[in-house]
């Protein structure tokens, strides 16, 4: 299933408890996927177990991005799936340079 | 015409309140310095750091200044041997801005990061203090914002909750512009120890501090001042990003604290700062709980291990859920604490009070709760929020109503007729800090850790 990533849309896993909002994405329609399987609008219900292949788990407050970082997503809820796009697993972004002052 | 009353009265009060919330009956009492509230808060910096930057400097209806003064006897008086010679709570406040030039800028903060902004129903801030904090605007706004004045004009038809939420879910330092409610509030929670802090002879603690920028260094600067030995620990790949700030206030909080930098995105890195953790004497970190809990490191379980433990734990709004995920910074806490409310209700200005203020008020707070939970023979976790701390202070003295914080700020303001509100004479800084790891290997063998 594939859908168009808008930033600031949200989506959660069909088989996890994994929440995402995101943060940028290309344009166009992406196979965005959790544990293996389509995620679905946030008010979608769906069921299943997360396909450890994918990797996983999840972890909140992790940003998600594919290899030329073109789509980021911020986790907002942790689960045991992993994202993927299509079949390519997302890979963890790095975590923010601190501040040098407030 | 009441009778004048004790000009310092605020000030002590406060500092019997905070020993009276610690448990600790102290028959000798360290004095406040003895200045009018209106005077304290005109020489601290405060007043000038407050109001537009082309209107006149505003006085703050609430006396910061002078309970600054009242946090920093209470730590005294916990520890008659400290070196505060040079120190004032109240001119702690100005100290950046004075190192550093900043002015006040009405409703965009002294160090620039942060904004108050009109949603459709209120006024909230937010700090974009980190580079990557623009790139999250698009998924907030759910528009391609790239500046401040389309960020203004954008919120503007905006509901402010919704706003804060989406916000606080993305990981931006965001707060509603509240008032302080009037009924007392705690300034620390206590998740783990005992509540009474019965003094025992201890000797020097060994202090490992995990924080940056300015409310945890500070606080652990003070503890220094009170005897303690300081190991500021940092990540090689994320060190303290004030090092990148100016040079003089970082030294200024961390000249003579030993550096140790340990590869924290490595398991042998982590297991050497679980072996620091576990010979500590106090420690003060200022990360989100989970973001410790994701590295392995527990301050729970490290409190079973380590029994007279002192774990000072510094967030944004506490570590319960939701608030633990929150973050803040020095600015917008203070807005979420009340006090650009109680300043607007009383000038009609909606601006910042101050700069970063819920930074230095938590690091003289801080250190209070850490000195006494280890006199105390420690064993305790310790939390402090930013907002929680302003929150205290902007509480313990607040006129009821409207009218009264208005009468007060035109008395107060007569008070200082004709004074220069400038700011405070910075402190000099004893020495440079240490550079980033200087003391890694020298720390690590010497608390017998391998390195």
């Amino acid at each position: 299933m594939a859908t168009a990533l808008k930033p600031g849309s949200r989506f959660k896993s069909a088989v996890c408890e994994t929440q995402v909002m995101v943060v940028k994405a290309p344009a166009g329609e992406h196979d965005l996927r959790c544990g293996g399987a389509p995620m679905v609008a946030p008010t979608d219900s769906a069921g299943g177990e997360p396909d450890a292949a994918f990797g996983g788990p999840t972890l909140i407050g992790k940003r998600y991005v594919n290899a030329d970082e073109s789509l980021e997503l911020l986790c907002t809820k942790g689960g045991k799936g992993g994202l993927s796009l299509g079949t390519t697993p997302l890979e963890v972004k790095q975590a923010k340079q601190l501040p040098s002052s407030d | 015409m009441s009778a004048p009353r004790d000009a310092a009265a605020p000030g002590a009060a406060y500092r019997d309140a905070l020993l009276a919330s610690l448990g600790v009956a102290a028959s000798a009492p360290a004095p406040v310095p003895d200045e009018h509230p209106a005077l304290a808060c005109a020489a601290s910096g405060l007043m000038a750091l407050s109001g537009q930057a082309d209107g006149p400097p505003l006085m703050c209806p609430v006396p910061l200044a002078t309970l600054a003064d009242g946090a920093l006897a209470a730590l005294a008086t916990l520890a008659p041997q400290a070196d505060f010679a040079d120190l004032r709570g109240a001119r702690l406040l100005g100290e950046r801005a004075a190192l550093t030039g900043l002015r006040r800028q009405g409703a965009r903060s002294a160090g620039g990061a942060c904004r108050l902004l009109d949603a459709a129903d209120g006024a909230f801030a937010l700090s974009l203090a980190r580079d990557d904090d623009w790139s999250l605007l698009p998924a907030w706004l759910e528009d391609d914002a790239a500046d401040w004045d389309r960020v203004a004009r954008l919120v503007r038809t905006r509901h402010r909750d919704e706003l804060v939420a989406r916000g606080r879910l993305l990981g931006l330092a965001v707060a509603p512009g509240v008032d302080a409610p009037h009924e007392r509030t705690a300034w620390f929670e206590l998740p783990r120890g005992d509540a009474h802090f019965a003094m025992k002879p201890a000797r020097p603690p060994r202090v490992v501090d995990l924080s940056s920028l300015w409310a945890g260094p500070l606080c652990t600067q003070l503890l220094q001042r009170c005897g303690a030995e300081v190991i500021k620990c940092e990540s090689t790949t994320r060190p303290d990003g004030a090092r990148q700030g100016p040079a003089a206030f970082f030294d200024l909080l961390n000249a003579g604290k030993r550096s140790v930098a340990l590869e924290l995105h490595t398991p042998r890195g982590r297991a050497q700062l679980r072996e620091l953790l576990l010979r500590a004497d106090i420690v003060i970190e200022a990360s989100r709980p989970r973001a410790l809990r994701q590295m392995g490191i527990e301050a729970e379980a490290l409190l079973r291990e380590n029994a007279g433990l002192t774990w000072v734990s510094l967030t944004g709004y506490g570590r319960a859920e939701p608030q633990a995920q929150w973050i803040a910074y020095g600015d917008d806490a203070g807005v979420a604490a009340g006090l650009s409310e109680i300043l607007y209700r009383a000038s009609g200005a909606r601006v910042f009070v101050g700069d970063a203020i819920a930074d230095p008020l938590t690091g003289l707070h801080a250190a209070l709760a850490a000195w006494a939970s280890h006199r105390a023979g420690g064993g305790r976790l310790l939390a402090l929020a930013l907002r929680d701390v302003a929150r205290h202070v902007a509480q313990f003295d607040r006129p009821r109503d409207d009218e009264a914080l208005r009468a007060r700020q035109r008395e107060w303001t007569a008070c200082v007729a004709g004074l220069e509100a400038g700011l405070p004479p910075a402190r000099a800084a004893r020495g440079t800090a240490a550079a980033l790891g200087a003391d890694t290997t020298r720390v690590l063998q010497g608390w017998g850790i391998a390195c």
